[in-house]
Order: C-alpha cells, then structure tokens, then sequence
C-alpha cells in the first residue's frame, strides 16, 4: 500500500522534473545561436583582458604563461574557464585578446 | 634581359647583320664573302645562343609559377587550421606519488593519468570530458569518467551544461581537487571521494556569471538538478553516502542544488554558498544490490578564497546529512558526515619555494572513520603547472580510544597540469 503511494508520488513528480527540463531546453533552442559571427571569439578589450587575468587566474590556480599554448588552445581553455569560474562571455573574449596578443 | 625585349631585339639583329653583309659586297668583292659567310654564321649562333638562354628563362618561369601555386596551397590550408569551426584540445593533468606510512614500508603508490579532452563548436557549443587512468595496488589499470557535459553557452551570462558533471556544491571538489592545483598531495580529511563532500552528479546545470558591485566583481552562480547520491548500508546502518555520478535514478527522485559565490576581484576575496535537497535510498547492503524506500537528504556547505599579499588563505564547509527512515530494511537511523578545512599556502616569489599548512576535521556517524589532520608542506614551483611537493600528515581520532583510519604519513608527489 505504501509502495504504491510512493509509486503514485514519484510519477507525480517525473512530469514536473520533465517540464522543467523541457522548458529549460526550449528557451535555449529559442535563444541558440545567440548571433551569428564571421569570427569567434570576438576582440575584447586588452588591457581589460591582462588585469582579469591578474586577478582570476589565482582563485584557484597560478596564473599560466600566455605563452604556453597558441591562439586556439587559449579558445577551447577560457570557455573552460568560463564554465568552472563563472566568466562572462566577455570576461573570455577579453582575456582572449590579452592571450592572443602576448603569446 | 626581360623576354619580350630579346624577342622584340632578334629581328632587327638579323636585319642589320643582312644588310652589313650586302653593304660589304662591292667593296671587298669575292675575298671578303668568306668572311661575310663567317659573321653571318656567328651571328646565326648567337641568334641560336639566345633562343636556348630564352627557353631555359621559360622554364625557370614555369617552375617559379608552379611553386607559387603550392605556396598559396600551403597558405590557404595553414589558414584553415588557424580558424576553423570546431576546435579540438586535450588538457588535463597527471601525478606520481609516494607514500611513507608510520609503521608502514614506503611505496610508491600513486600514478595517475587525467587528459581532459575539449571539443569546441565556435563560441556556442563546448564538449570537454576528463578520463582518470590509474595503476592500482595489483598493478591493474583502473579507468573512470571523471566527467563528461555538452555546454551550450546560450548568452553571455548562462551556460546549460549537460551529463555527467562534478558537483557544483562546494568549491574544493569542483575547482582545486586536480593534484596541479591541489597545494598538498592529499585532499583534506572528509573532501576525498564518497566522505562528506558531493563528488559529482548527472543531470542539467545552469551556471555563470555576472557584473556586480562595479570594477570586476561578479556573482557566481550554479545551479542543478540530478540523479542525486544513493546510499550503500551495512550491519544495519548507513555506512557511506556515494556520490559517484549515477548513470540511473533507482528511487525515482531527483535531487536540486547549486552554489552562489560573490568573487570581490580588487580585495582578491570569494565567498560561496552551497546547498542541494532531495530524496535518496539504500540501494547496497554489504555489498549487495537492494532495493529501500526513499528518505530525505540535504547538503550545506560555506567556502572562501582570500589572497591577501603573497598569501593564499582558503578554507571550506561541507554537510551531508540522510534523514531516519522508520520502514527501512536495512538502516533505520540516518546520519551527518561533516568536515571543513583551512589551509595557508605562501609563495617565497621569486623564488620556486612554498609552503603550505591545512589544518582538517572529518566528523561522521561512526567513530572509527572520524578524522583530524594537520598537514604541513614544502613545494618546489618548477612552473604555473608544474609542481612537486613533500608533506607530512598527522592523522588523529578525536573520538578517545579510536585507532585513526590513515596513519600518519610523509607524502611526495611531482604534478603536471597541461
């Protein structure tokens, strides 16, 4: 008896966690592609780019060399950044351009 | 001499050595013809002289225009490989250790392998997954999916991360766990795999950034929904919560949660919140699969990084706690596996030397696996990412008594992250 409550609760709650996921996915699809660019990531501002990456780098770990990987590299490792820090998109294309230009 | 110049030259060298030879016949009469005949054959040869030179500058022309070509090829493909849509790049990290135990023969127990692999759609889309290989005591090769998420960055400000993902809650597990990272060689008490802090779930997460308070502060913010942990239970209690990131969802409730964290960038100061909620159940009793009603389960954790000077301060707290379950089969009594950590870590810069000190409390429902640490430590910074360290563990049980579950240890290892 109590099994089948629970049974009942639980597919109760599976559309609502569906829903939410729907929901969730649908505004992205809605949103996606956010614009379209010849060239990704977009210049940022330089001098913006050096001083965050003073000071964010260091939340975690030492600041890496600008030199120690190319242009691309940087791309793939700042939005993987972006994902563990919590940057904004221009937090990245800034610290991009600092990247791009000091390697 | 330029091709279209001799080209233009050649007639009129043949017609001025013609009409040399005609002027030359009623003045030297028959004995000058033979020297005539001789000047018009030199110049014959050196008409055929300056045919081959002519050729042979065709051919250097021909050759220069094909290499040409290749060059531009060679450009073109050196441009794609510059900008193309997808990016691919392998990151990650790796270690080797040893362990010398009190009462224990040194071993060289730790060899560890964690490439990170990102696959990179322009700036919209980003797959990245972490493998971890590592040799185990036998000698056998043990392989894990760290984790593995499709990131779908939807604005500036939101990323939807998708898969498996290491728990948002808390800040040691997610962000300084890699040995690279890591200041000392060991997590601190109760922050290793299945203790007191959430390892990793799968599910969906929304997470990011934004601007506030001014200069370059931001708000942090993750939040998700998972399959949450499951409980494994033995000789009628619950001995460990295990948050592996669980590929099914037995009990058929979800767990919700996430992180804020204010990063005030000028006083190099980050302070975060955690929390998650939901339901979980025994699904392993002394090691056999079972099946167990569904009971409450919360997390609550605080962190902080300050970086004041040369100093690097970091500390954290964690809480996972299982509620009783009265029609449980196999453990009736819930239970609270807590820890938190402090740790200071100096850099005598410029110097590659630092040092560190933690200090670590692990507290759970059953006395022999409780734990208190103070761990101290000397580095050697051969690079941001390179790093090799050798500490000293002093592992206690605070419960009188009670045998700690690790002994105290000397620990070296060497760390490259990549």
């Amino acid at each position: 008896m109590g099994n089948a409550m629970a049974k009942r609760k639980r597919s109760a709650n599976r559309p609502a966690a569906g829903v939410a996921a729907a929901g969730l996915l649908l505004a992205a699809a809605a949103a996606w592609p956010p614009a379209s660019r010849a060239e990704y990531p977009p210049k940022g501002d330089f001098a913006r780019g050096a001083r965050l990456w003073v000071l964010n780098c260091g939340r975690c770990h030492e600041a890496r060399d600008p030199k120690e990987l190319r242009d691309d590299q940087w791309i793939t490792t700042l939005y993987h950044m972006r994902v563990r820090g919590g940057l904004t998109g221009q937090d990245v294309r800034d610290l991009y351009t600092f990247m791009e230009r000091s390697n | 001499m330029p091709r279209q110049a001799m080209q233009r030259r050649l007639p009129a060298l043949v017609a001025a050595a013609g009409l040399a030879a005609l002027s030359a016949v009623p003045a030297a009469g028959a004995a000058s013809e033979s020297a005539l005949r001789s000047e018009l054959e030199a110049l014959k040869q050196r008409i055929k002289e300056l045919e081959r030179k002519l050729e042979a500058r065709r051919q250097n022309e021909r050759q220069t225009e094909e290499k040409l070509a290749e060059l531009e090829k060679e450009v073109a493909s050196a441009a794609e490989w510059k900008s193309p849509n997808t990016l691919i790049h392998m990151a990650g990290y790796a270690d080797v250790g040893y362990t010398d135990a009190r009462g224990a023969s040194g071993t060289f127990d730790s060899v560890r392998f964690n490439p990170i692999v990102h696959y990179q759609y322009r700036d919209l889309v980003m797959l990245e997954s972490e493998l971890e290989l590592k040799v185990t005591e036998d000698g056998e090769t043990e392989t894990g999916l760290e984790y593995l998420t499709i990131d779908l960055f939807l604005n500036d400000y939101v990323a939807i991360v998708a898969g498996k993902f290491l728990s948002p809650v808390g800040w040691f597990r997610q962000n300084i766990h890699p040995s690279w990272i890591n200041r000392l060689p060991s997590a601190p008490a109760g922050f290793g795999h299945d203790q007191a802090a959430p390892n990793a779930d799968v599910g969906l997460q929304v997470r990011g950034g934004f601007p506030a308070f001014g200069g370059f502060n931001r708000v942090t913010y993750a939040v998700y929904v998972g399959n949450g942990p499951t409980l494994e239970a033995d000789g009628g209690e619950i001995e460990m919560i295990e948050t592996p990131g669980l590929g099914s969802d037995t009990d058929g409730e979800k767990v919700v949660g996430g992180r804020l964290g204010v990063f005030l960038a000028q006083r190099r100061l980050e302070l975060g919140v955690s929390g998650a909620t939901g339901k979980v159940s025994v699904t392993k009793n002394a090691g056999a699969s079972v099946s167990d009603g569904a009971r409450g389960y919360r997390v609550l954790g605080a962190d902080f990084t300050w970086r004041p000077w040369r100093l690097d301060l970091r500390g954290e707290y964690i809480r996972q706690e299982v509620d009783d379950l009265a029609s449980s089969a196999y453990a009736t009594e819930g239970g609270t596996w807590r820890a938190w950590y402090l740790q200071a870590a100096y850099r005598f810069r410029p110097t590659p030397w630092e040092v560190v000190a933690r200090y670590a409390d692990y507290d759970t429902p059953h006395d022999s696996k409780d734990l208190t640490q103070w761990a101290l430590g000397v580095n050697y910074v051969f690079a941001a990412n390179i790093v090799a360290k050798l500490a000293y563990e002093f592992n206690d049980n605070p419960n009188s008594g009670v045998a700690p579950s690790i002994d105290d240890r000397m620990l070296a290892q060497v760390a490259y992250g990549f």
